[in-house]
């Protein structure tokens, strides 16, 4: 028992106390994952509107393609990226690899499909009232899109933060575009994989902490956003 | 009637995979007019309010607005600003009331202190300043049909159409309605309510059109109002088959 009490002892005392390292690792997981979710969120909320409300054939596959993508193996995600990026691969001249920016496109990928299905389903479940009440009222087509996302915007919340809960806590992507270099790409997944195989387990459980927090908050927030989506209808 | 203010469809057809909806050959919009459009069930009466308002494409359909005649695909955007469609249970936004009202203000970009103007004005008139700052979805089903009459009003439309807004109304309600379209009535204005209830459409203040296996009809009455044989009569707010 003391093996974990005391590790967890350390944990509270690596958080509360504000070790740098520690705090370094979760600023770097936040700055890419909230980089990653706003780059992929308009284009996959517009996306995710266009397969709602334009007719085209194929439509269904394309949804069911995105749907599939959700499942997608991070570590898949992360050794596809790391072939393009590499620098025999096509985008090797843009040494990409073992940097932010990279770890920013590995979840870009990750969130996207969850962004474009969940957002569709959001979208699709308005009611189609509201966006022919917009146009019959003056709304050009953007401006009536803006009313529609505006209407279900619990459900496109909900969408966002399983989005940000997925990447957030990925290893896989990480781990194989990032490098997991201290102070630079070390995240916290990857950070505690790290301190656990050196057996530095205070670390590990600290920053494990810090995301099961996340998670918690974020499982409050969707919880939230449901109810006053419920609410909305 | 004025030929400037004249909105008219022509040769209007709408299939859904081979069941014919609507085959009609002319109808016309009168301004200062209230028309009731009748018709079963499944007739097709929203599928043609809709077409009419520019939201749901027809097969084909010829649109004379202003005395230019042009595809309904060319004019559905003017169709959105000229036509509001109203549906059976209209549909509110989840924002105040006065968010609701001033919607169609803002998005056609009417200045703020003029959407102030006017909107005290209507509220006070259609007996909702008490609830100005509530959301509109919990106001009853008989204030919300007035907000969005009030709604689509203010854009002054060139024509109002209203998808059955007194089903499963009590009788009180639909009296109110009725009052309340003939103040909102205007020179310049037409009015097209639809109902699947034929005993709503024996009201002699109105002209009348049945919709029946996609062709629209007008009765004996309506020759009356217009006083003339309809085929012949363009400022008839009917109909050619």
């Amino acid at each position: 028992m003391d093996s974990l009490l005391q590790p967890t002892q350390a944990a509270f005392c690596l958080l509360v106390t504000g070790d740098p390292d520690l705090w370094t690792i979760i600023g770097i997981s936040f700055r890419v994952s909230l980089k990653a979710i706003l780059v992929a969120t308009p284009f996959a909320l517009l996306l995710a509107f266009l397969l709602a409300y334009v007719r085209f054939p194929g439509r269904r596959l394309v949804v069911s393609v995105f749907e599939t993508m959700m499942a997608l193996p991070a570590v898949v995600v992360g050794l596809l990226i790391y072939l393009l990026l590499s620098r025999s691969g096509p985008l090797g001249d843009l040494r990409l690899l073992f940097t932010q920016t990279a770890m920013v496109i590995g979840q870009v990928v990750l969130c996207f499909p969850i962004l474009v299905a969940m957002g569709y389903a959001a979208i699709r479940a308005a009611d189609r009232r509201a966006w022919e009440t917009a146009l019959t009222l003056g709304a050009g087509r953007p401006r009536a899109m803006l009313t529609l996302i505006h209407e279900v915007r619990y459900g496109l919340l909900v969408a966002v933060i399983a989005g940000f809960g997925r990447i957030i806590s990925e290893i896989g992507t990480s781990m194989m575009v990032g490098g997991n270099i201290e102070g630079h790409t070390r995240n916290i997944p990857t950070a505690i994989g790290l301190e656990t195989s050196k057996g530095a387990f205070a670390e590990g459980i600290a920053l494990g902490l810090v995301l099961v927090t996340l998670a918690f908050g974020l499982n409050l927030c969707l919880n939230l956003f449901q109810r006053r989506e419920a609410h909305a209808l | 009637m004025n030929s400037n203010d004249s909105l008219s469809y022509s040769r209007l057809e709408k299939h859904y995979g081979q069941h014919h909806v609507l085959s009609i050959g002319c109808l016309v919009m009168l301004p200062g007019r209230i028309v009731h459009l009748t018709g079963r069930n499944g007739a097709g009466k929203t599928t043609l309010l809709k077409i009419l308002a520019g939201l749901e494409p027809p097969d084909s359909c010829s649109v004379t607005l202003d005395s230019r005649t042009l595809t309904w695909q060319a004019v559905r955007r003017r169709l959105r600003r000229e036509v509001v469609y109203l549906h059976q249970q209209p549909y509110m936004f989840d924002d105040t009331v006065a968010g609701n009202l001033s919607y169609g203000l803002r998005v056609t970009g009417v200045p703020r202190a003029r959407r102030r103007r006017v909107l005290s004005g209507v509220l006070e008139r259609m007996d909702l300043a008490y609830a100005a700052q509530r959301n509109a979805r919990t106001l009853s089903g008989g204030e919300q049909q007035r907000l969005a009459l009030a709604r689509a009003w203010l854009l002054s439309p060139r024509v109002l159409l209203l998808d059955e807004p007194t089903a499963n109304m009590d009788s009180d309600f639909r009296r109110q309605t009725w009052e309340l379209l003939q103040h909102m009535l205007r020179d310049d204005l037409a009015i097209v309510v639809s109902s699947h209830e034929l005993s709503q459409a024996e009201r002699p203040d109105c002209l009348k059109l049945h919709l029946q296996e996609g062709r629209l009809e007008a009765g004996p009455r309506s020759l009356q109002l217009v006083g003339q044989d309809w085929s012949d009569a363009p400022d008839y707010a009917g109909v050619a088959s």
